[in-house]
């Protein structure tokens, strides 16, 4: 498939930008660190002891320093929320790029990991070269206290531990473990902050040394006066020569530590930011009702005070009575609105918290209480709720024309954007909404039926029928499937049995949609999104630029 | 809460020891370190438990993913049976393999990363986890044909009799009929 350059520079130039001013910004540090301790002045002796190793360390120290600093930033979700919503800071192109963020602090978790090997390496080099190299004309210089010691250092001891640390991070945060045990990745990661704690007690006691008096003692002058008998008559000669004369020994001092200068704004900011969660967050909810829907789902009505959230947004609940220290996170489906101040999720029960959750919520009926409901006082487990937390579906209202493809139980950011145009669809600079639904099964339907049918009778009475274009796929083919309700006939008839064909699709959106900027929303499955991707980002649309927004849940 | 599988988490750090322990080796023998036997021994012994815990194995629970082109390291290992099946085996081999590294200052953080891989090893055996591979699964067979062909029909369409059915070169028209039950195309 041909790539399109428009589409492509409008999809992935952004990210390509941030990517190479980052990796600009590490190489130009990397460079100007390396040449600073191989040619500086004040190092000349320190590098005739240590040599090559002393460079790389350094460098790759300072490479650190920056990445250290930097990978916080993108987990200050709260901050980027904030950043998200006030369309006035940013423009969309900026706000695109907010969807990047994990993949940012991925980025600069790996830089860390590979430059830790180097700056490793380069010192265990260095550590030789101390002892090695024992330098008897400048006993100062030295960490060995005789030549063949090698010692234990403050900067030695943190380093060790501070590589344990990384390993325990660094091997709980890949794909499989996120997926199959959170916790463990979630416990580890915690760790961060002892080893920031750790990093800026590393520098103490300061092993490496500078000259300080470079005028008195220009370096290599020593040598000068230690020359052999031969080169006496011209050493006389040269002894007038004021540049080469050495008045005073060499002096040196430790650098002071430069690590906190990087690390502890960022550092402030996360904290703060992870204070200011818990605050919010330490209010618990109301739940309203507990709804029971086909497939394993299960709707969730809370009220909480001051709950504000703008549809697309997503909560991080957390429930004591399940598990104290997990917080799962899940797309609201009805945000509050002034009418109604209640807010809801539809979460999927797969897995333990879900199972465990759900059976707190409603307890396994018997077939008796079915026939006798006994009137029970409902006791709610206690929950509390962070967030709401920005993502990549809020920017469905600022497209003109947008297309938004769900899997499954991935249409849960999209119900919340109909929900809010139910509530009214003049105002928003959307003009036509796309929406494809892919579901396994029949039945999944059913948890918006009555939404979808309740908006398209709406647009129908308000004489905008052609706002909402909808699809529905059933992917199963094996089964005879139709919603035979006659409330539903709105979206029989907009059902398909087998799975969507993109191209077709994106031929026609393409071609009614001439010269326009299409937002196309994808949340489901990575065949999916993966598909999708490519598609916009090929050359087939007559003037038409679909910009791709992914949602991901992991 | 719930059942975490904790082998997971020793194998992943099983392999990046493994590969510390090799770069570790690698600089001290590039850098003729004193010592470099225990550099040497590094760089072999991180090459066998780079092998050894390649493949992963699969969960209990859910899907497994596995690492790319595993299949052949798979089989290999799958091969000494209960030596890599049982996780104690696993446990009391790395402690072992990392002591030696503990000698020289190249291969030390690989000996306590391999050390921690080690202990949590002994924690998932505990928990009486094994090692299974993750084998390609047959294919599936194609779905069965739908039942209603393996039963043709025993009796032909319901037709007139054979006299009417006759064409008559004289009475072209008379020879055609009205099928007496309506054939229509099924959906």
């Amino acid at each position: 498939m041909v790539v399109s350059v428009r589409s492509w520079v409008a999809n992935e130039g952004g990210k390509h930008l941030v990517l190479v001013l980052w990796l600009g910004a590490n190489t130009w540090l990397f460079l100007r660190t390396f040449l600073l301790y191989s040619t500086g002045q004040q190092y000349y002796y320190l590098y005739k002891m240590l040599g090559l190793g002393l460079c790389i360390s350094r460098a790759s120290a300072a490479v650190l320093n920056l990445n250290c600093s930097v990978v916080l930033l993108p987990m200050c979700r709260s901050l980027l929320t904030y950043v998200r919503g006030t369309h006035t800071v940013s423009s969309r192109k900026t706000r695109r790029l907010l969807d990047k963020s994990k993949t940012f602090h991925v980025a600069c978790g790996v830089a860390i990991c590979i430059f830790s090997v180097v700056h490793v390496s380069a010192h265990l080099v260095n550590v030789v070269n101390f002892s090695v190299s024992y330098s008897d004309d400048f006993p100062a210089l030295n960490v060995a206290r005789y030549r063949g010691e090698v010692r234990h250092t403050l900067p030695g001891v943190t380093g060790v531990l501070l590589v344990l640390i990384l390993f325990l991070m660094f091997t709980a945060s890949s794909y499989c473990i996120r997926v199959s045990n959170y916790e463990i990745f979630w416990y580890t990661h915690n760790l961060f902050i002892v080893f920031y704690i750790i990093l800026m007690v590393h520098m103490v006691g300061g092993a490496l040394k500078y000259q300080t008096n470079i005028e008195a003692h220009p370096p290599g002058c020593l040598r000068a006066n230690q020359s052999s008998p031969e080169q006496q008559g011209e050493e006389l000669e040269q002894s007038e020569d004021e540049e080469r004369r050495c008045r005073e020994e060499a002096h040196f001092q430790p650098h002071c530590p430069q690590t906190w200068l990087w690390v502890s704004g960022p550092l402030c900011l996360y904290c703060a930011e992870r204070f200011y969660r818990y605050i919010r967050s330490s209010d618990p909810v109301t739940i309203v009702t507990v709804i029971r829907h086909p497939c394993n789902v299960i709707e969730l009505r809370m009220l909480k005070r001051d709950f504000k959230a703008r549809p697309g947004q997503y909560i991080v609940l957390n429930c004591p009575g399940v598990s104290s220290f997990e917080n799962h996170p899940f797309t609201l489906t009805t945000c509050p609105t002034e009418n109604k101040e209640t807010f809801g999720i539809h979460l999927r029960v797969v897995g333990d918290w879900t199972e465990r959750f759900t059976e707190l919520l409603l307890p396994e009926q018997g077939i008796a209480s079915e026939i006798l409901p006994m009137v029970q006082q409902r006791r709610y487990p206690k929950l509390y709720v962070d967030g709401p937390f920005g993502s990549p579906s809020e920017e469905v209202f600022n497209y003109e024309v947008s297309l938004c493809v769900a899997g499954g139980i991935g249409v849960t950011p999209f119900a919340c954007v109909l929900h809010a145009l139910l509530n009214g669809w003049v105002g928003f600079r959307l003009r036509r909404l796309y929406f494809v639904w892919v579901c396994r099964e029949l039945k999944s339907f059913y948890w918006f039926a009555e939404l979808l049918c309740a908006l398209h009778h709406k647009l129908w009475q308000e004489n905008r029928p052609d706002y909402l274009n909808l699809r529905l796929y059933v992917s199963q083919t094996d089964k005879l499937q139709s919603m035979s309700e006659e409330k539903y006939r709105p979206l029989s008839s907009r059902l398909l049995v087998g799975r969507p064909r993109w191209k077709l699709l994106f031929d026609e959106i393409g071609k009614t949609n001439k010269h326009n900027r299409v937002g196309v929303f994808c949340c489901g499955p990575k065949s999916i999104s993966r598909t999708l991707h490519r598609l916009c980002n090929s050359a087939r649309y007559s003037g038409t630029t679909f910009e791709f927004n992914k949602e991901s849940f992991s | 809460m719930g059942k975490i599988e904790w082998a997971m988490w020793a194998n992943e750090q099983a392999l990046a020891s493994g590969l510390i322990l090799l770069t570790g080796g690698i600089v001290g023998v590039a850098g003729q370190f004193r010592g470099w036997q225990f550099a040497a021994y590094g760089v072999a012994a991180g090459v066998f438990v780079c092998l050894l815990e390649y493949p992963r194995g699969k969960r209990s629970k859910g899907t497994s993913v596995e690492r790319t082109g595993q299949y052949c390291f798979t089989v290999c290992v799958k091969s000494f049976g209960p030596l890599t099946r049982n996780y104690y085996v696993r446990a009391f081999l790395h402690a072992a393999l990392c002591v030696p590294g503990g000698f020289m200052l190249a291969t030390v953080l690989g000996c306590v990363c391999l050390g921690i891989s080690s202990l949590i090893y002994l924690g998932a055996a505990i928990h009486g986890e094994q090692w299974m591979p993750i084998l390609p699964q047959k294919e599936q067979t194609r779905k069965p044909v739908g039942e209603s062909i393996k039963n043709p029909p025993q009796n032909p369409p319901p037709r007139p009799p054979a006299e009417l059915r006759r064409k008559r070169v004289e009475d072209l028209e008379g020879a055609a009929y009205v099928n007496p039950i309506a054939v229509t195309a099924n959906d």
